[in-house]
């Protein structure tokens, strides 16, 4: 079921309070975050996260296509690397 | 015969039906066309007459997006998730379903035919 829209969407507020800070001071800092399920606004544009993988951070770059997806869709939690005997000669 | 973008309209059948030929036009669309140009959904294709078959061209041109034009939407829609790399746009990559659904068994419409794998080792019963 879909999130109603009386709420609007979610978004992490730690996460707007340090993109702010990075936009307002003009520096780069990287933010660290375990929160995947917030959706990306059009000021997160230019940041760069880490997103917390449940194993390690990946470091996702916002461009403006990404505006309005999850954070957690850039960070995949499954590593698939084929089936056994399934190997090129 | 009527010819909608390069669509041969199949004469005989009702317009209704006919129109569904084209790509992106469904049932629905396609009632919904012939009740604004106030024709007959159970005419005939061959009953159209000039006027009407003008029409139905115009509001299509003007209204929806058919063919080619749409074709060319969800190849950009499909790309643009690839670029971007998101969860969505690997499943598209990699030919798996996007929206979460089983793949230890069916989904093979994503998947395509199924491909045994030789020399795979198989239960030896005693």
């Amino acid at each position: 079921m879909s999130r109603s829209i009386k709420k609007g969407p979610y978004i992490n507020y730690k996460l707007i309070k340090k993109v702010k800070l990075n936009n307002t001071l003009k520096i780069k800092k990287k933010i660290k975050t375990w929160a995947r399920n917030s959706i990306i606004t059009p000021e997160f544009v230019g940041n760069t996260f880490l997103v917390h993988n449940g194993n390690r951070f990946i470091s996702i770059y916002i461009t403006e296509n990404m505006v309005g997806c999850k954070l957690g869709e850039f960070s995949p939690t499954r590593i698939f690397k084929g089936h056994s005997g399934n190997k090129k000669k | 015969m009527a010819i909608i973008s390069g669509v041969n309209l199949p004469n005989n059948k009702k317009g209704l039906i006919s129109l569904t030929y084209i790509y992106g036009i469904g049932k629905n669309t396609a009632k919904k066309i012939l009740e604004i140009n106030n024709i007959d959904i159970n005419k005939k294709v061959k009953d159209w007459n000039q006027k009407e078959l003008q029409k139905i061209i115009k509001y299509i041109t003007k209204n929806i997006k058919i063919e080619g034009e749409l074709r060319t939407e969800i190849q950009y829609n499909i790309k643009r998730l690839k670029d971007i790399g998101c969860y969505r746009g690997i499943r598209h990559r990699l030919g798996l379903p996007l929206r979460g659904q089983r793949t230890k068994n069916n989904s093979r419409t994503r998947k395509g035919k199924r491909k045994t794998i030789a020399n795979k080792k198989k239960v030896i019963k005693k």
